[in-house]
């Protein structure tokens, strides 16, 4: 699988409170997206633009801090096709995998110009940026993880998206030391 | 078999099979899951479409804390959506409006030493002071882990840390998990679990423990886990009356193997460390609070689920019995939990911190995730004793958040800016401070 897309770059350590602020916590999708980036520094501009086909390249820990997951949706609402960070934290990236959109590690990212195009190679696990002759390894995903980026997300990937019919509901008594 | 560290025996005896071939990561049976009113909310729709029932709805321990009471139509409706919710799927309701999941989580006896605990927000990492494994995930994670159950994890490699010395007056919970940040850096341990030995002389209060174990997260850690030991069992003996620690409280089971692998060890000597601030902007800058630029603050909050414990607020109306705070200063005073509130309303904390000029406020998440009842503006500095300094966190992005321990926070209030708390304790304490501390900003 290949993803192509121009570069939106972002710094070390962003955290979910930059990039997507409580106040646009929502169950409304119009709410959630105009949230996107509005508490990180310089970017509250670019956040409220047309993203879609941007590939996010950002630098280290990229993520971190609350597990609102209204986060990971402002980017697949924005219309962002994949993040690839030199460090990701553990629950977004999380939260974005299993929303099906691919986060990747690429602990070689050079700082590289605005707007740049990348191609971001999830079979040969490289990130190419053509413009700057670069060929980077990216961390391969775990197998689970690729399975449910294949699968387009956590829920299909467990057979959960849709109704199967009540299932059978358990009884057990609250769980005390060691059984 | 290879020696293992605790974390990675608590997960191993849920663990099935690994979920796909080859993969780390493996199906994990759970026994706690936490939620509260904002990330179930973001499920529920998700959750109707799937057509099941929850697993076990006695195994959900549900809070409402953040939108708790609500301060916009919109947060009303989640809230009643939430609550809905509950109803319909016959989740038990006891912990609905009576403070923070995680405090509730720690008081519960429904929370137990050796469980696996997953939830729906990242703090949930605090249940590891009671020897649990307790993670927070998203809501398609806790989703998923409603409809079977299960949820698919990795064993993270473990970070050793020990606590030795004696702990000083001036200092608690909140300095020691700022010092292991400061030591591990931000994402210092990303997927690994911290594991704490406390060999401090006196031991560390449980109030303390959990502040260290609630900021694990913020070293990007996947857990945090205490070893239990008898300053657990007492706990654990008074909160559960004669039902106690369960049975198998003493086993090996619940300690670490001898010569287990750790990827790293910290040893913190807490009788050398002095008051920590975690300057505004994120968690790599953590300086002494004698070392901080002093800078005229207008309000300070004391609350959350790290630092609105009985021990914070009791160090606070220490610090403020029969003194005003500084002229123009806003002390926000918000209980982690309901037990906190009424303990505080008993022993007369609650009376020295509102003489002192406090606006106290229901047990709830309030300004900590800039909720409400204390958001700051562009240009203004708060000292809070949570646990995120981030940028917008709680209300303008131009306003400054200075993350300190309750006495830290509480001189800050009485003298209107960031000094050296140990200056504001009483003369006994003070008299007893190294030369060089006591001559810091008073
Ligand atoms: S008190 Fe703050 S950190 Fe804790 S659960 Fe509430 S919003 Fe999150």
């Amino acid at each position: 699988m290949t993803i192509q897309g121009t570069a939106l770059i972002l710094g070390d350590h962003v955290n979910t409170d930059e990039l997507h602020p409580s106040r646009f916590f929502s169950l409304d999708d119009r709410t959630v997206r105009s949230g996107f980036l509005q508490a990180a520094a310089g970017y509250e501009q670019v956040g409220g633009s047309d993203l879609s086909g941007r590939v996010i390249l950002a630098g280290d820990n990229f993520g971190c801090g609350s597990s609102r997951e209204t986060g990971a949706r402002a980017f697949l609402l924005a219309g962002v096709r994949a993040v690839v960070a030199r460090s990701l934290a553990r629950i977004f990236s999380r939260n974005v995998r299993n929303l099906g959109l691919a986060a990747v590690e690429c602990p070689a990212l050079p700082a590289l110009p605005p707007d740049i195009e990348v191609e971001l190679d999830l079979a040969r696990w490289r990130l190419l940026v053509p413009a700057g002759s670069l060929d980077l390894p990216v961390t391969p995903l775990d197998p689970f993880w690729a399975a449910v980026l294949r699968a387009g997300g956590l829920l299909p990937f467990l057979g959960l998206g849709e109704a199967t019919g009540p299932a059978p509901r358990g009884s057990l008594p609250v769980f005390r030391g060691q059984p | 078999m290879t020696p293992q560290t605790l974390t990675a025996k608590l997960l191993r005896r849920r663990a099935a099979e690994p979920i796909v071939a080859g993969s780390e990561f493996f199906r994990i049976a759970v026994d706690l899951v936490l939620g509260h009113d904002a990330t179930i909310a973001l499920l529920i729709e998700r959750f109707q479409r799937a057509g099941r029932r929850i697993w076990d709805p006695a195994r959900c321990f549900f809070a409402a804390d953040h939108f708790t009471p609500p301060s916009t139509p919109e947060r009303a409706d989640i809230l009643h959506r939430y609550l809905a919710f509950l109803n319909q799927e016959c989740v038990p309701q006891d912990l609905v409006f009576r403070g923070i999941s995680h405090q509730l989580l720690v008081e519960d006896r429904r929370c137990q030493p050796g469980m696996v605990i997953c939830g729906a927000d990242s703090h949930t990492v605090m249940a590891g002071a009671l020897g649990a494994f307790a993670c927070g995930m998203g809501s398609t994670d806790i989703l998923a882990l409603l409809l079977t159950g299960e949820v698919v994890l990795s064993t993270p490699e473990s970070i050793r840390v020990d606590f030795e010395g004696a702990l000083p007056e001036w200092l608690s919970g909140k300095d020691l998990a700022l010092e292991i940040i400061r030591r591990l850096g931000e994402g210092g341990a990303v997927d690994r679990a911290l594991e704490y030995h406390d060999r401090t002389r006196g031991g560390l209060t449980m109030d303390s423990r959990f502040a260290v174990a609630n900021m694990a997260v913020e070293a990007g850690a996947t857990n945090g886990v205490f070893v239990p030991d008898d300053a657990l069992r007492r706990y654990l003996a008074e909160r559960d009356g004669a039902a106690g620690p369960a049975p198998g409280f003493e086993g090996a089971w619940l300690q670490p193997d001898d010569g287990a692998r750790y990827v790293q060890q910290l040893r913190i000597d807490v009788a050398a460390l002095r008051p920590l601030v975690a300057l505004p902007g994120d968690l790599g800058r953590i300086v002494p609070a004698d070392e901080v630029e002093p800078r005229a603050i207008q309000q300070v909050f004391l609350g959350s689920c790290a630092g609105g414990r009985v021990e914070d607020l009791a160090i606070a109306a220490r610090v403020l019995r029969g003194r005003r705070v500084a002229p123009g200063v806003r002390l926000v005073v918000t209980p982690a939990s309901q037990a906190v509130f009424r303990a505080c309303l008993r022993n007369g904390i609650f009376e020295a911190l509102h003489d002192a000029g406090a606006m106290i406020t229901n047990a709830s998440c309030g300004a900590c995730g800039g909720i409400d009842k204390g958001l700051i503006g562009a240009g203004e500095a708060c000292v809070s004793t949570s646990n995120r300094n981030f940028r917008g966190r709680m209300g303008s992005p131009d306003g400054l958040i200075y993350l300190a321990s309750a006495l830290t926070a509480a001189a800050a209030a009485l003298t209107g800016t960031i000094c050296d708390p140990r200056t504001v304790l009483d003369d006994r304490v003070a008299a007893g401070l190294p030369a060089a501390a006591a001559g810091g900003a008073a």
